[in-house]
């Protein structure tokens, strides 16, 4: 992998280039001030000396003057200082030059020139003032140009050493943090190959300092959790399908098998056909619900949402049905709603009138001889509409109510009652698609099945 | 002369299962395995019905149908789709199918739809008001059912099947037919629920000893009729 394609190395660069930049940035501000302020008070400490010198002159004479001179060069301090007394014609009464620059003219401001020192060897590069005392002797103060020259190479290396500091260091944090940003980003991508190896169970570690990877594990974690029950699911699905399939596909194959028994009856071969198509019928109805279920979930039919009033619903399911159950020796009863209770929703008519049929055919089959099955519309307590089925039959336990409404759950095998096990599963589906709760409870005795939808509609 | 039904089913299997099921009840069939070639042969004309499939490689059913009707072809048209029937019949309607059906159906049931779709008047009859079949008799505006010199009470939904039946008099009604014309319910119930509204009505049509007018069509549904 090339350096450059790492974000982090990448991270490292922009952070290197935006630390110097901005000390640059600093430093030069820094230097372009000091210096002004240097060169400013430099001069203006000149100008003084030339007043103070002035006064001298004006207050002892030339002699006074000359003295003062002396005394000032005679200073410790005054190393840079460059002083120089003359006569009209330039001959040097007293200073530290040799005589009077030919190229200065007094009084015509601020001048920098080479000249020789008295106590150097060296040209030196002054500034200087120079001005003309009454008597017509001239005077000129300056200052030595190389102290100020050796104080920006002084702030010079500053700046360079400052910049390099500040490069290293801002290398060594991108490089900590960059460090430390992998290994976070490293322990994801280890959980993440582990999983890809088939370790499911396996979860990203938090730090448990919550910060940004801690959220980000966090949400990781949650969405694995959510793919390892869906392959949970659909694994069981796939089980429970090919065991569902298995049954009456084997029985199929029997009846076939034995429909091409030689010297057998035309009746005897006609049955064993019919259920051989009886067989077949049943697997058809199981992959058509499977399908259907898993229309409803890809939410396929949700924009054909009209107007459902479930009381109409409840009566004609109950005009659709109420024969049958009378046939069973049951009695299918429709309960006047609560006054005022809604019983108008937006959703599919045919789906939910699919799945109140899943819920009175299941009541129908567990109810026992004489007892009721009771529909009704509304809830007490709650403003949104609701569709209940109830009956007197064994229920559910509490324990199992849950799982009941799970793809191919036949809670009582051994009852042997006919069904894909997939009634519940599609009712609930239903009620996902709707947005609405589906709730089993007990009935005291039997199951009581309600559909709650949400109020003002489902979306 | 035989009626002639242009059948359009790419899979094959499905497409020979159909032509040869029609041939054998009487129809001339010309079978098609392509939108394009389907179109082609329906643009043609002189067919008294279509059965087209919903999802064909190059033309689909729906677009066909269009076509077609859009020439001016009137034939009566059954769509097949092997998706769920909720929500492709409104599609299908509305592109002028006269009926549809879901795969898997039995032949059964689609030789019974068309031969509905066949006898459904080209424009709306005059309101009958009274509907007769043998010695049985429904007025349908006082709503009043006798057999001969018996009067039958039925229940509005006993009434209404009774109708339902009688409009289709000679002709198979299925389940599913009962259940969607009466009720609009297009599911699949588990129960034999239609049986059962059918015995009791049933049992008041014919009495002890009447000559049977509902009667089973094994494997396939109902008719009701006055042939012997």
């Amino acid at each position: 992998m090339s350096i450059w394609r790492s974000a982090a190395a990448r991270l490292i660069l922009a952070q290197f280039l935006m630390v110097a930049a901005s000390t640059a940035l600093v430093l030069g501000f820094v230097y372009w001030r000091v210096g002004g302020v240097i060169d400013t008070e430099q001069r203006a400490v000149v100008e003084a000396e030339i007043r103070g010198l002035a006064d001298d002159y004006s207050r002892a004479g030339i002699i006074g003057l000359a003295r003062a001179i002396d005394s000032r060069l005679a200073r410790p301090q005054a190393r840079d200082a460059v002083y120089l007394l003359s006569g009209e014609r330039g001959r040097r009464i007293a200073g530290n030059l040799a005589g009077w620059p030919p190229t200065i003219a007094p009084d015509s401001g601020w001048v920098t020139l080479k000249l020789i020192r008295t106590d150097r060897d060296v040209p030196t590069e002054i500034s200087a003032l120079a001005v003309r005392l009454p008597g017509g002797e001239q005077l000129l103060v300056g200052r030595d140009v190389a102290a100020r020259a050796a104080f920006d190479r002084a702030l010079w290396r500053a700046l360079i050493w400052g910049l390099l500091a500040m490069t290293l260091l801002s290398f060594v944090t991108g490089w900590i943090s960059v460090r430390m940003m992998r290994r976070r980003v490293s322990t994801i991508d280890e959980a993440a190959n582990a999983i890809m190896a088939g370790e499911l169970t396996r979860r990203i570690p938090a730090q448990g300092g919550g910060d940004e990877f801690d959220r980000l594990a966090a949400t990781l974690n949650a969405m694995l959790e959510r793919i390892e029950t869906l392959v949970r699911d659909l694994r069981t699905v796939t089980d429970s399908l090919a065991h569902d399939l298995r049954s009456p596909l084997g029985r199929l194959v029997r009846h076939l098998h034995t429909a091409q028994a030689p010297d057998l009856a035309p009746e005897e071969w006609q049955a064993r056909l019919t259920k051989a198509e009886a067989e077949a019928e049943t697997v058809l109805s199981t992959a058509t619900a499977l399908l259907e279920i898993s229309r409803i979930e890809a939410g396929i039919g949700a924009d054909q949402f009209e107007t459902v009033d479930l009381a109409a619903l409840v009566q004609d399911m109950a005009d659709l049905y109420g024969a049958v159950a009378e046939e069973r020796g049951l009695r299918l009863s429709v309960e006047g709603q609560a006054a005022g209770a809604a019983t108008v929703i937006s959703g599919h008519p045919q789906l939910l009138a699919q799945a109140a049929s899943n819920l009175i055919e299941n009541a129908l089959r567990y109810a026992p001889e004489n007892s009721e099955v009771t529909l009704s519309v509304g809830s007490e307590g709650e403003s949104g509409a609701a569709l209940c089925i109830s009956d007197q039959g064994p229920g559910i336990p509490e324990a199992d109510r849950e799982r009941a409404v799970e793809r191919f759950v036949r809670l009582d095998p051994s009852r042997g009652a006919p069904g894909s096990g997939l009634g519940l599963a599609l009712v609930a589906a239903v009620a996902r698609m709707h947005g609405a709760q589906l709730s089993l409870t007990d009935n005291a005795p039997g199951l009581r099945a309600q559909l709650s939808f949400p109020t003002g509609g489902a979306g | 002369m035989s009626r002639r039904i242009l059948v359009v089913e790419d899979d094959a299997d499905t497409r020979d299962f159909l032509a040869k099921g029609l041939r054998e009840a009487g129809y001339a069939v010309e079978a098609s395995a392509s939108g394009r070639e389907g179109l082609h042969h329906a643009l043609d004309g002189g067919f008294d019905a279509m059965v087209l499939d919903r999802m064909l490689p190059d033309l689909d059913g729906l677009s066909l149908l269009k076509s077609a009707r859009t020439a001016g072809i009137t034939a009566p048209a059954i769509l097949l789709t092997a998706m769920s029937a909720i929500d492709e019949r409104i599609r299908g309607l509305r592109s002028g199918a006269d009926d549809y059906m879901v795969k898997p159906f039995s032949f059964e049931e689609l030789a019974a739809r068309l031969e509905i779709v066949l006898r459904r008047p080209a424009a709306p009859q005059a309101e009958e008001t009274r509907l007769i079949c043998a010695d049985l008799e429904l007025d349908l505006i006082s709503r009043a059912a006798s057999r001969g010199d018996r009067q039958i009470a039925l229940l509005p939904r006993e009434f209404k099947m009774l109708e339902y039946l009688m409009r289709r008099k000679g002709r198979i009604v299925t389940r599913t037919m009962l259940l969607e014309g009466l009720w609009d319910y297009r599911f699949d119930p588990k129960t034999n629920v239609i049986d059962v509204h059918i015995s009791r009505l049933r049992r008041k049509i014919d009495a002890e000893g009447e000559p049977a007018l509902i009667r089973t069509v094994r494997g396939s549904g109902y008719t009701l009729t006055d042939q012997p």
